[in-house]
């Protein structure tokens, strides 16, 4: 059993968004159509 | 809980990758059939009405849920539709100014205080006159003024309540949840409604986040904005309600889990949603120009797609059977009380609505 302190979706949801954010801003993901 | 799910690691994420593509699959779906009604339409010179796809989604996700049932396989996969709720919330932050953020989230908050000190005092006593046990009229007070089920989830822990009336307290919040999406859009339109005004109402009156965001959707695009925020704001008070809670069910018992709780102010910290912080901080840089329209325009529409997602998982957790097996007292007192709620807040916002801004 692991002890570490493992991140709840709130934080994920945050980083992921933060992530994506970077591609758009960089140019690297492609234009999101919908 | 969808924070347990998004723990697992390694093999534990391929385990989410079935049900995140019926997510995917049923809430394409839904767009599908937006579009090609609106095309028929179109073509035939028929002046059919704009069903939006946000609808289409949903009930997918309940026919398949209820008339043939989720496959185990996909139901880790399923569970991720909070994550994926939090995660359009958050990219939705790139359509607000910091500035109009804290304007109209200080207009909201005002709303939100009211609102949580009208249904918590309504609902005790709805639920003391229905003989309801303290701790479920506690739970069910608030599930209807904050955020429904994570509110009852977190509250759970510090009432020490019984599992049993954590899932009535769920079962009539979720039922509720389920009315207003077709309740809400009706008295909208009804009502002529702005976009704002319908939006600030189905943030502040309907319990679940997921429900609030679906039921602004239906309404419209700028409707479905100003339900997240004021929906994102009425969770920010959380740590707030269920601290109040802990404290008054710790002094009742004269237990030492909820004293100590009331002493640390890390309690609040950690009933706090996360996410809003990342909500923040995307309108914040959409407020210093870190992107240009096209890229404001490419995040908002990621925010699209995560909602879409978010909307075949409202269906797909949904078990008419399992709403209908609950007692009939607290979905009859949960009733009473939401349509009291939402009554009092339409009131409230069109008194207010005049003097709202875009």
């Amino acid at each position: 059993m692991t002890t570490r302190k493992r991140l709840s979706a709130d934080w994920w949801a945050v980083l992921v968004a933060l992530l994506a954010a970077a591609l758009v801003k960089s140019g690297l993901l492609p234009h999101i159509s919908w | 809980m969808t924070a347990g799910v998004m723990e697992d690691r390694g093999s534990g994420f391929v385990r989410l990758l079935p049900g995140i593509a019926l997510l995917a699959v049923i809430g394409y779906a839904g767009k599908l059939t937006e579009v090609a009604i609106s095309t028929f339409g179109k073509t035939h010179h028929m002046a059919l009405p704009n069903i939006e796809y946000v609808l289409w989604a949903i009930v997918y996700g309940l026919i398949l849920s209820n008339l043939i049932g989720v496959p185990a396989v996909f139901r880790p996969g399923v569970d991720t539709y909070e994550f994926w709720l939090k995660l359009g919330i958050v990219f939705e932050g790139v359509r607000f100014l910091i500035g109009d953020v804290f304007r109209l989230g200080a207009t909201t908050l005002l709303f939100t205080v009211f609102v949580l000190c009208f249904s918590i005092i309504f609902m005790t006593w709805l639920g003391r006159r229905f003989g309801l046990s303290d701790k479920l009229t506690s739970l069910l007070a608030i599930g209807s003024s904050i955020c429904g089920v994570s509110a009852i989830i977190a509250a759970k822990g510090a009432i020490d309540a019984d599992d049993e009336e954590v899932s009535y307290a769920i079962g009539a919040i979720l039922a509720l949840g389920a009315f207003s999406l077709i309740g809400f859009p009706f008295i909208g339109h009804a009502l002529h409604m702005s976009d704002q005004a319908y939006g600030l109402w189905a943030g502040l009156a309907v319990d679940n986040t997921a429900e609030a965001t679906a039921a602004g959707a239906l309404y419209s695009d700028v409707a479905a904005k100003f339900a997240i925020l004021a929906k994102t704001t009425r969770n920010a008070t959380i740590g707030f309600v269920v601290l109040g809670y802990a404290i008054y069910w710790g002094r009742k018992m004269g237990t030492r889990q909820a004293q100590s709780m009331a002493q640390h102010a890390s309690f609040l910290w950690a009933k706090f949603p996360k996410f809003v912080l990342g909500f923040l901080l995307l309108s914040l840089l959409a407020t210093l120009h870190v992107f240009d329209a096209a890229q404001i325009k490419d995040l908002a529409n990621l925010s699209r797609w995560a909602f879409l997602l978010t909307f075949a998982g409202v269906g797909l957790r949904t078990n008419i059977r399992e709403l209908t097996r609950q007692g009939w007292k607290p979905l009859l007192v949960g009733a009473a009380g939401e349509f009291a709620i939402a009554a009092v807040t339409l009131g409230l916002i069109l008194l207010v609505a005049p003097h709202l801004t875009q």
